[in-house]
């Protein structure tokens, strides 16, 4: 009865951004991330990569309630670099990563497949 | 008691490179009687700043270390391993394959004729649980706005009865027979001088697309059981189905399941020895230890030789004085398995699951300055 839609978990409502940026008033370098409709999928995996960029000194994401689709990032950097930069950054390595792991795979599955063809 | 040294006599720790204790609590989680240790990953960049080493990763140095292995793969299910990435890619890969890879499954079901045992909703929420043998690439998701046409939609009818006097008659999924030209059904029009609308609006036969010409249209699996008819009953029904993703339904998740674990590395303490040696080889069930010969007195040692299969069981070192056996995971190498319920092939399914991957990071960008 009050269970939201299930598509309500992936359908970005017209309107509403998909990412909104929060600075933080009290500390310098920091700014919260609001991603609507992701969930851990994607948040662990931005915390993740955030981690090993060596500007940033606190990453973090929360789901603030399991039945409202979306995700906070809370990012600190250096004065090196500024949190837009840091999570920027963060998704074009994962990209490039995702697409060295792309070919990786293909690569491996023919070989494999020629392997197989061959006999051995 | 050993001899007490001087702090300033004492090995240097080596400078640039991780101690041994430091590198296993970084790279292994070790399996203790009671629970795992070392679980967390160490991703930090500046975590082992104080000894002079960099523990960032960047994208050269992950492509440096990245592998990929495949070591079984068949029409229905694929066992590969990656070496290489961290336990949130892997898990975002599994929650992916499960839940957001589309595929094609019944969702509307236009009931004609229905005097079987089973209820109306029972008989449809089945249907929609049978895996279909249709590509989901070559579909378009249909939302409310649209109209069914062939681009979104496979039509399936199922016309079935059971005579008087006749044996029970079992409805099995061979039953449905895929309808190339649309729904067969006809819309109530109050209208009198219009033309009966059906309930899809079919611009083309399906059959005659050359992507389905060869590959007809039907179920996976021939003998799933959808209901029983006893002498007298009828189901009469019309399916349709359509495009959409796990998280929507699980009857359109496209693998039975998706699972990784990581790689076993076990290590012996100390040397085990003649019928320490045999006592532990009999413990594991899946015979990870093995016996080995050492020299001519015939003494037996005991050697690690399969840690792929260890279960973590926790047999060898349950129960023992002392501790023999250390029971590790290798923390960034995965050992993945899909198994598919048939529209797409396991391969297909990954490489689909890293296509939406990116596309979920690209939507993730954010457009400000």
């Amino acid at each position: 009865m009050n269970a939201p839609d299930r598509y309500e978990r992936f359908v970005v409502p017209e309107g509403t951004k998909k990412v909104s940026y929060e600075r933080d008033t009290k500390i310098v370098n920091a700014a919260s991330f609001t991603v609507e409709r992701e969930d851990h999928t994607i948040g662990n995996i931005l915390r993740m990569q955030l981690h090993r960029d060596p500007n940033v000194l606190f990453a973090g994401y929360k789901l603030p309630h399991p039945l409202q689709y979306k995700i906070i990032v809370r990012i600190q950097t250096t004065s090196q670099s500024s949190p837009t930069q840091a999570y920027n950054q963060a998704i074009d390595d994962l990209d490039k990563e995702l697409d060295y792991l792309k070919k990786g795979f293909e690569d491996d599955k023919n070989r494999y497949e020629e392997k197989l063809r061959q006999g051995y | 008691m050993s001899s007490k040294v001087s702090a300033l006599d004492m090995p240097d720790v080596p400078m640039g490179q991780l101690p041994e204790h430091l590198h296993l609590q970084r790279t292994r989680v070790v399996c203790k009687a009671d629970a795992p240790v070392h679980t967390e990953g160490i991703q930090y960049s500046g975590a082992y700043a104080s000894i002079g080493v960099d523990n960032s990763v960047g994208v050269d140095s992950f492509c440096k270390s990245f592998k990929v292995k495949v070591v079984r793969l068949t029409k229905e299910e694929i066992e590969f391993d990656m070496i290489g990435i961290d336990a949130s890619l892997a898990n975002a890969f599994r929650r992916i394959l499960i839940a957001e890879v589309p595929t094609m499954a019944i969702e509307k079901v236009l009931m004609v004729n229905n005097t079987s045992v089973v209820a109306d909703e029972v008989l449809a929420h089945r249907l929609g649980l049978i895996p279909l043998n249709a590509d989901p690439r070559l579909f378009e998701y249909l939302s409310e706005n649209d109209a069914p046409n062939e681009r979104n939609t496979i039509v399936y009818k199922l016309d079935v009865s059971c005579k008087k006097g006749s044996p029970r008659v079992t409805v099995k999924s061979d039953q449905l027979k895929w309808l190339p030209h649309g729904s067969e059904l006809q819309m109530d029009s109050h209208d009198i001088s219009s033309k009966a609308k059906s309930y899809t609006s079919f611009s083309c036969i399906q059959d005659s697309l050359p992507e389905f010409s060869k590959k007809p249209l039907g179920v996976k699996f021939d003998d799933i059981i959808i209901a029983k008819l006893g002498p007298g009953q009828a189901i009469e029904l019309e399916a349709h189905a359509v495009k959409g993703i796990g998280k929507m339904h699980a009857k359109w998740s496209p693998v039975a399941t998706a699972w990784y674990r990581m790689l076993p590395e076990i290590a012996l303490l100390k040397e085990v020895t003649g019928a320490d040696a045999e006592k532990l080889v009999k413990k594991c069930p899946v015979n990870v230890f093995d016996i080995e010969d050492i020299g001519n007195a015939g003494g037996k040692k005991a050697v690690v030789a399969n840690p792929r299969t260890c279960t973590l069981c926790r047999e060898c070192i349950r129960g023992v004085n002392e501790e023999l056996v250390e029971l590790r995971r290798v923390k960034d190498h995965f050992i993945f398995t899909i198994e598919s319920t048939g529209a797409l092939s396991p391969e297909e399914l990954f490489i689909e699951a890293v296509k939406i991957l990116e596309d979920k990071c690209d939507r993730v960008i954010s457009e400000l300055s």
